[in-house]
């Protein structure tokens, strides 16, 4: 209650009439392990609101990981409510969930998961062709355009690097127009510049009024964030608003104009 | 998404790893294939004995001579001593001639012209032949034949008849002359040409010379595949004196006057034949001839014809059961292969139906075009047999159309179990695969 009020007096006055898009309620995941009972998840509670762009972090077997597939809808929770949406997903069947992960949700993961042998128009169709939407590719071309990849149509994902691949993905999360964009360690396996140009994606969305969720242990890339919420053994432990947050363009414009200057200040060489 | 689109992925799932793709399709191409071809070649051999059956007509004796069955077993029990004597007639008509390749021969000329003699009511004609292989040659032109020794009623009796010139005359079987008529493939053989009309040309049978005095019309393929073309016939007496040196006959054909009559034909020919070798009961165990219908003789053979192809179905559809298996067993590979890639499907919206659908999709084309290539290749290696062979082989419209679902069937059934196992993958689990 506390967390809240104080999210709220922090939040922009325009966001506290709104629904919630994930309401996550006292949620409970148990796994048996042997004959051990691991508690993964331990009278868990998250609002996130429509909008919000949110790290969560904590240290591994915090439950971090569970809590993305909860939401992500991979996996429901053993006990406990989740509303994504206004619906409640904790007890819906296969079939339910998969409409729900097509329609709602656009994952990103820190591998990438693309379809290998398949270009990157054909990956970001396939949540289109799964959700029998019509013209899937231009739909796919708009996405492709919209992460930088206009001109990389047909590549196959070992033709792109790292960053590329991982800008297809986005486009592929995009292409459905989901309420949510749920990414997990996306910069995971990238260089600095690169995860700042993945970065600098994430917060342009974010800016057109798309929710992202981030599962992230840098604390850097937690600082691009707006929200960082903070886990630990199955619970949270933390809540706060992003101060002095770190907007990618900025970091971009500054990694170059560094790289510019050593490159002045290495080739010519200096008379005194 | 619809079946379409479910086509579409599943052929981009086998195109991208063709070879093992191809190697799977070929347990099903063999076995479709297979099923093809022996059923075409049982058809073929089926309608060949039919056609035959035709050809003959259905009112036709054979009879042939037998050494009689127990005879020996008689013996042991003393019984007469008529065994004794007809044993040792075996031996010395064995020895004597050897002809025809049966190991003894009892029949004579004199036993078929009693027979059509004696019986005018039940029995039309009888032709009594002598058949031995022989070496014939023109000029420079050297081969092998089968010749036949044959009476004037031999076209009469088995369907023949003369294109040019004329056939055996009583004339030529009384002084055992030196003539004969010959097959259109025996001037093929002499002159490369089947259209040469050798008649008044000498040509040698095994070293003697004969005067051709005729040409047999063309017969084609017989019932068992043999060129019915492929003969010479000569007077059965010179065939008896000059070339075998034996006083036996091979065997003679009889044409009863009707088909009714045909079971009064055969027992009287039966006892007359007893009463002339001076048999003792009991019979049929003791006879030294064996007498059959021509149609008996055909059902008997097409009663062959169809057991081998049943056979040889069971033996192809044992090997489409294989291909099946070794569907299965790949379909099992690419889904533990995949699992990955069907955990980022289910993680974007893919629902188990889906992913069943796309599995079972593949392992039906797999199976259905395996079928597509496999009827074809039936088909080829059934011409082939047909031009290469002279097989007569006939592709059974049914048979195709039953492969071809067999085969689908094979494929859905033995693609159900590696399905069903991607389709129940928990996403999670399927993204964490390495």
């Amino acid at each position: 209650m506390l967390r809240t009020l104080k999210r709220n007096q922090k939040q922009a006055p325009t966001e506290v009439s709104k629904e919630p898009l994930l309401k996550l309620r006292d949620i409970h995941k148990t796994y048996i392990m042997g004959d051990q009972e691991v508690r993964a998840l331990d009278g868990l509670d998250l609002d996130v609101y429509p909008g919000e762009f949110v790290a969560i972090m904590g240290p591994s077997g915090s439950g971090k990981s569970t809590l993305m597939h909860i939401i992500g809808c991979l996996d429901v929770p053993t006990e406990g409510s989740y509303y994504l949406d206004g619906v409640e997903v904790a007890e819906m069947d296969d079939y339910e969930l998969a409409r729900i992960r097509n329609q709602k949700i656009g994952f990103i993961f820190q591998g990438f998961n693309l379809l290998a042998r398949t270009t990157a128009l054909e990956n970001v169709e396939l949540p289109l062709l799964y959700g029998k939407k019509k013209d899937r590719t231009d739909r796919a071309i708009d996405a492709l355009e919209r992460v930088g990849l206009g001109d990389r149509l047909d590549h196959r994902p070992n033709e792109l690097s790292g960053g590329q691949q991982q800008r297809v993905a986005i486009a592929r999360a995009i292409a459905s127009d989901p309420a949510l964009l749920l990414a997990d360690e996306p910069t995971g396996n990238l260089a600095s510049q690169q995860s700042e140009e993945i970065m600098q994606i994430f917060q342009e969305l974010n800016d057109e009024g798309r929710t992202v969720v981030m599962v992230t242990h840098e604390p850097d890339i937690g600082q691009h964030c707006k929200r960082i919420v903070h886990i630990r053994d199955g619970r949270v432990v933390d809540d706060e608003q992003v101060q002095e947050r770190l907007i990618a363009s900025e970091v971009l414009a500054q990694l170059k104009a560094e790289r510019e200057q050593q490159q002045a200040s290495r080739s010519p060489v200096p008379v005194s | 998404m619809n079946l379409l689109e479910s086509m579409r992925v599943a052929l981009r799932g086998l195109a991208s790893n063709k070879m093992r793709t191809a190697l799977t399709m070929l347990g099903i191409i063999i076995g479709v294939a297979v099923v093809i071809l022996v059923v075409a070649i049982g058809q073929g051999a089926q309608k060949n004995v039919e056609d035959a059956v035709n050809s003959l007509g259905t009112n036709m004796l054979m009879i042939w001579p037998e050494r009689s069955r127990v005879r020996l077993t008689a013996a042991t029990h003393s019984s007469t001593s008529t065994n004794t004597t007809s044993t040792n007639s075996t031996s010395s008509s064995s020895a004597g001639g050897g002809g025809g390749g049966q190991s003894d021969n009892r029949l004579t000329l004199d036993d078929a012209k009693l027979i059509a003699q004696n019986f005018p009511k039940s029995i039309a004609a009888v032709a009594p032949q002598v058949r031995s292989n022989v070496q014939i040659r023109m000029g420079a032109n050297n081969s092998t034949t089968s010749v036949i020794g044959a009476t004037p009623d031999y076209p009469f009796v088995n369907n023949a008849s003369v294109d040019r010139g004329r056939f055996i005359s009583d004339y030529d079987i009384n002084g055992s002359l030196k003539v004969a008529v010959c097959g259109t493939t025996i001037a093929d053989k002499l002159t490369n040409d089947p259209t040469t009309d050798l008649t008044g040309q000498t040509i040698s049978i095994n070293n003697q010379d004969y005067t051709v005095v005729g040409m047999l019309a063309p017969k084609g393929a017989g019932a068992f595949g043999q060129d019915q073309d492929d003969i010479i016939i000569v007077p059965i007496t010179t065939a008896m004196h000059r070339i075998l040196n034996t006083p036996y006959i091979s065997f003679m054909s009889v044409r009863c006057t009707t088909q009714k009559m045909m079971p009064l034909a055969q027992e009287e020919i039966a006892d007359f034949l007893r009463a002339r070798h001076h048999l003792q009961p009991p019979f049929p165990d003791n006879d030294d001839f064996n007498i059959r219908s021509q149609t008996e003789l055909m059902a008997r053979q097409e009663s062959i014809a169809t057991t081998m192809t049943s056979l040889l179905s069971a033996v192809a559809i044992i090997s489409l059961i294989v291909g099946g298996i070794g569907i299965m067993n790949i379909m099992l590979v690419s889904v533990t292969e995949r699992t990955r890639e069907i955990g980022i499907r289910k993680a974007i919206g893919a629902t188990p139906r889906d992913i069943l659908l796309q599995f079972l999709i593949e392992a039906s084309i797999i199976s259905i075009l395996g079928g597509i290539f496999g009827i074809l290749l039936g088909i080829g290696c059934s011409n082939l047999m047909s031009s290469i062979a002279h097989w007569n082989t006939i592709v059974n419209p049914t048979a195709v159309v039953v492969a071809l679902i067999v085969s689908a069937g094979v494929g859905l059934f033995f693609g159900i179990y590696p399905a069903n196992k991607a389709a129940g993958l928990h996403p999670i689990d399927a993204l964490r695969y390495e």
